[in-house]
């Protein structure tokens, strides 16, 4: 219904007009009657014509007044329904005062009976086309009753002295004739009308279905163009962060090869200085390597299809194996946990192996040493869900939400470890939301930390 | 031993740390240390360096900003010349780094620090004292 009101305001529109024209009507027979007084002085009935013009004046000023306060009220399907009646109140109303007119001035002697197709007209650009004939119907009813009323002496006829033949009113054929032809006539105008202005309409609807439609495409359009500008500008901060990570590594090398190539230092001192270079290269080494893994993870979504149906639990006992060394050097206590009946996923075992691998491999790094590890495997009706639990230094409230981000380190996790590139967590995340998985974390500084990843079961 | 003058180099990068502290005992300096912001203005306080070279970019953004600010601040540390070490230089940051306030900074340098310049600089600022 909303869609029509656009097209549909245009008779409210309308109705301004139709009232205006009303007015005009109104000035143009008062003109006409004194005019004709004027030069065939006693041949019209003044006194009624008068009457029913003022009373036609009347009925426009309050047309008038309802047509305002119809405006006031804000686009409604009652509007519309309102202001459709109100046009065939004013049409019916029209047609009488016309038919009153003419029988105050010859009936069928006269031929202003072709105002009426006016009416027609207006009914055919206002109204539905079946509305329209109705319009039709009456006009031509209300003309019919008159002539018929006339010629029978139901009703007394005003001749037109001296103009018209008296008798012509009373002759059966001309009545007859006159009718018929009144009524064909009024038909057609309907039908042709109708006919035009349905196919304009039918236009117009189209137009502003293409318009709406274009509306909604510009739209769209508009937020792809944001999407692909917050794309657009997360990769330069990506790039921007990248180059700095590499910038700082880079140059201390530099320097140090520097210091020794130019003869700043002891021969001592040169075998500490460039075993610290190698040190940072190899560090930048490890970031080349994540930084690979990372661009590798982001490609993911096209390796889905290489995905194998595998059992995270095996996953999980081989990367406990390797972990287990490391843990031990550093005096902590690791221990893994799996349910019976552990579902299989469907995921690249290199990528479920990285998963645990760097989780565990954090928990280890970020626990002092006489601490706990523990990595467990659970399973809930959709997921298989995986936990590393530590006993380490936490992660504040701040460093929360924004743990899993690209090279993103807490203070405390530099502390303990200067170097780190930040981007192990930030690989397992898109890993993990790759395969249709979530994972979070929940920790406290001082009071160790949990991650919790799930990921779908394979289907069969 | 007579050494030239105090150096105190303030900067989390350890590796150039040594580097310098290395280049300039060579050439005859006493070298201190500090790995932020607070252990560079406690040992400034405490050792009185004739010279600081202090990095721009440690964990804050603009942390050596905020060192040589507060060195402005103290009447003690006023007098010790500083040489602010920068990788920043055409990176998002320089906007962060303000170039319109009157900063206690005697020269700016961008890592990779060549290193003859390092001394050479270093010889001249500590020969005017």
């Amino acid at each position: 219904m909303e869609e029509q009101f656009p097209l549909r305001v245009e008779l409210i529109e309308r109705i301004d007009w139709f009232i205006s024209l009303r007015w005009l009507a109104v000035v143009g027979t008062l003109l006409t009657i004194v005019v004709v007084n004027f030069y065939l002085p006693g041949l019209l009935l003044q006194g009624p014509l008068i009457a029913v013009t003022t009373a036609i004046a009347l009925y426009n000023f309050l047309f008038l007044l309802y047509a305002r306060r119809l405006r006031a009220h804000g686009p409604t399907a009652m509007r519309l329904r309102q202001s459709t009646v109100f046009v065939y109140v004013q049409i019916a109303l029209d047609l009488i005062a016309l038919t009153t007119l003419l029988h105050f001035a010859g009936g069928v002697e006269n031929p202003f009976a072709l105002f009426f197709v006016f009416h027609m007209i207006i009914a055919s650009i206002l109204l539905s086309p079946a509305a329209s004939f109705l319009v039709a119907v009456l006009a031509s009813s209300l003309f019919a009753a008159m002539a018929l009323l006339e010629y029978r002496g139901l009703v007394p006829h005003y001749n037109l002295v001296g103009l018209v033949n008296p008798d012509l009113y009373h002759h059966g054929t001309y009545v007859g004739a006159s009718v018929l032809v009144m009524t064909t006539t009024l038909f057609l105008v309907v039908y042709m009308t109708s006919s035009i202005s349905a196919r304009l309409r039918a236009r117009t609807d189209e137009l502003l279905e293409v318009s709406r439609s274009h509306e909604a495409k510009s739209r769209e359009l508009a937020e792809l163009n944001t999407k692909l500008q917050k794309l657009d500008a997360a990769r330069t901060q990506f790039m921007v962060t990248v180059t700095h990570e590499l910038r700082a590594p880079v140059s201390t090398i530099y320097s140090c090869l520097d210091l020794v190539l130019g003869g700043f230092a002891s021969r001592e001192k040169e075998q500490q200085i460039l075993e610290r270079a190698q040190q940072r290269t190899t560090e930048l080494l490890d970031l080349v390597k994540d930084l690979l893994e990372l661009t590798g993870a982001r490609q993911a979504e096209v390796q889905v299809e290489e995905a194998e149906t595998i059992q995270l639990a095996d996953v999980l006992r081989n990367v406990e194996e390797l972990m287990r060394v490391e843990a031990e050097n550093k005096d902590l206590f690791l221990s893994v946990d799996i349910v019976p009946d552990m579902p299989l996923v469907r995921a690249k075992p290199d990528h479920i192996k990285a998963i645990w691998t760097n989780l565990i491999s954090n928990a280890i790094k970020y626990t002092e040493a006489g601490g706990i590890v523990v990595a467990s495997l659970t399973h809930n009706p959709d997921y298989a869900v995986g936990t590393v639990r530590d006993t380490g230094i936490g992660i504040a409230a701040d460093d929360l939400s924004k743990i899993f981000e690209e090279f993103y380190r807490t203070a405390n996790a530099r502390a303990i470890c200067p170097q780190g590139t930040g981007v192990g967590l930030a690989i397992v995340k898109r890993m993990i939301e790759n395969y249709g998985g979530k994972i979070w974390v929940e920790s406290e500084p001082a009071r160790g930390s949990k991650f919790i990843f799930m990921l779908p079961r394979a289907r069969p | 031993m007579t050494t030239k003058g105090k150096v105190l180099i303030i900067d989390d990068d350890p590796d150039f740390v040594e580097v310098v502290r290395t280049a300039l005992e060579t050439d005859g300096f006493e070298v201190f240390s500090a790995a932020d912001g607070s252990q560079g203005l406690a040992l400034m306080r405490q050792e009185k360096p004739d010279l600081v070279f202090l990095d721009v970019m440690m964990a804050h953004p603009t942390e050596g900003v905020d060192v040589s600010e507060a060195m402005m601040e103290d009447p003690d540390l006023r007098g010790i010349r500083v040489v602010m070490i920068t990788a920043i230089t055409d990176t998002q940051y320089v906007g962060d780094f303000p170039t319109d306030r009157y900063l206690h900074v005697d020269q700016f340098l961008s890592k990779p620090v060549p290193l003859p310049e390092l001394l050479e600089l270093t010889n001249r600022i500590l020969k005017k004292k």
